[in-house]
């Protein structure tokens, strides 16, 4: 049963769903507009699988409802550019080989393109401490370290346009 | 079908929760969300306290003590500006989680739920701080030692909501400390310590110690504290306080660690932890 109308803005584009007072952002991503970028890992705010930008704001999105996000703009990792295209968190992972099965990288990329947004030129120490919401069950983190520090020194050079 | 509702003042909220027993108030979600989808709580109906723009509100009232609304983040109380003393908030909040739940779960939230492995309590604690509260039949400011009651419980009553927290100044010459062993940086505390120191010329002149993660509310041993007054933070005295804290834990047998550990451990973590508050300001921990 759902009775909620919610309008929100999904990648930039105005979208309107219905929904249950306790339905999270993230099945309301997934099962309502099919945006299957976002990951249901543990469903309690431990892996970061889910993680999405609500106002540019990293955030669960299994720990955010949905109705609580009218008039909200969220981004998700089938937003971060055009279609075909990377950004450059996703570049230095590809490039880096930082993926193994690939569920946690969603998550992954959108913690470290929130991080290289405020902090541009992000140490070593600082990439690991921004990442530490996201558990990658391969243990991959070398890689995954390794990609979003280069990604960083890109980010300084540019101004952090990530 | 569970409602979500958004009212806009304090009282509004109020009134909602107390109107319909099996309805929750919602704050930033990063708990009550997880049991929901545990299916641990079913709540009637969600109240979102975000839209009450006094909960967001932080103010120095008259007496110096600083006002932190209920809503007010993690990340944001992570890197306030707060004097000596209090700033154990700040310490403690700062230790919380990771980045992104401490963008989402809130002080108010955090606090409401009284979960013993948690940070704010044995801080709060420690700063000697009020939670201030309203309900149906009005306003009331509880200290933290008295809110939190037992596991997972407090002072809150039916349809009452955590409104704020009160920090009351530190003082001249005062320190403080927080640190907590964990298996992993940002796992709830196997034992947590906050520590408010005030020096004179070196010597104690007040300081309230309180221990978390080791029993269903914050331990603190007033006497044992008592004893260090006039004196320095090391010594016979710290030893004994850290004892008696030990002795007066009464520490979960969990995952994280067996009580006995916890007791073990309890002594060293204090006696560090008024270490750093004797260290030089910038070099405090």
């Amino acid at each position: 049963m759902s009775a909620l109308a919610v309008g929100l803005t999904v990648n930039g584009r105005a979208r309107a769903v219905l929904v249950d007072g306790r339905t999270t952002l993230l099945e309301a991503l997934r099962e309502n507009l099919g945006l299957t970028g976002a990951k249901r890992g543990c469903n309690q705010g431990v892996c970061g699988a889910c993680t999405v930008l609500l106002d540019g704001r990293p955030v669960r999105g299994c720990l955010t409802l949905a109705a609580a996000c009218e008039g909200a703009e969220v981004t998700t990792v089938e937003g971060l550019a055009p279609a075909g295209a990377l950004n450059p968190v996703q570049q230095a992972i590809v490039e880096a080989g930082a993926v193994q099965c690939g569920f946690c990288t969603p998550g992954i990329v959108m913690s470290a393109t929130a991080l290289l947004r405020e902090r541009p030129g992000a140490s070593l120490e600082e990439v690991r401490q921004g990442l530490s919401g996201n558990l990658c069950r391969c243990s991959g983190y070398r890689g995954i370290v390794e990609a979003v520090h280069r990604a960083a020194a890109g980010a300084k050079a540019t101004g952090g346009k990530a | 079908m569970t409602g979500f509702r958004r009212p806009s003042t304090v009282a509004e909220a109020v009134g909602l929760l107390a109107a319909d027993a099996e309805a929750r108030a919602l704050a930033g979600g990063a708990t009550l969300v997880a049991m929901m989808n545990a299916d641990l709580v079913a709540p009637s109906a969600l109240v979102s306290l975000a839209g009450i723009a006094a909960l967001r509100r932080t103010e120095t009232l008259p007496d110096g003590s600083v006002r932190l609304g209920a809503m007010r983040r993690h990340a944001e109380n992570a890197v306030m500006d707060l004097a000596p003393g209090p700033d154990v908030v700040r310490r403690a909040a700062a230790r919380i989680a990771n980045p992104v739940v401490r963008n989402m779960g809130t002080i108010g939230g955090s606090v409401a739920f009284a979960d013993p492995g948690a940070d704010y309590p044995a801080a709060l604690v420690a700063a000697g701080a009020a939670v201030e509260i309203a309900g149906p039949s009005g306003d009331r400011a509880v200290a933290a030692e008295d809110f939190f009651v037992d596991w997972y419980t407090t002072a809150l009553g039916p349809g009452e909501i955590v409104t704020g927290v009160v920090l009351p100044p530190g003082g001249a010459g005062a320190r403080s400390a927080y640190d907590k062993l964990v298996r992993v940086s940002g796992d709830f505390a196997i034992v947590s310590v906050a520590a408010v120191a005030r020096l004179e010329r070196g010597a104690v002149a007040g300081l309230r110690v309180a221990v978390g993660g080791c029993g269903p509310r914050p331990v603190r041993v007033a006497e044992a504290e008592r004893a260090l007054l006039g004196g320095g933070l090391d010594g016979p005295a710290a030893a004994a306080l850290g004892a008696a804290i030990a002795e007066a834990a009464d520490p979960p047998d969990d995952v994280r660690g067996s009580a006995a550990y916890r007791r073990r451990v309890i002594p060293g973590l204090v006696a560090r932890a008024l270490a750093a508050c004797a260290a030089p300001l910038e070099h405090a921990a």
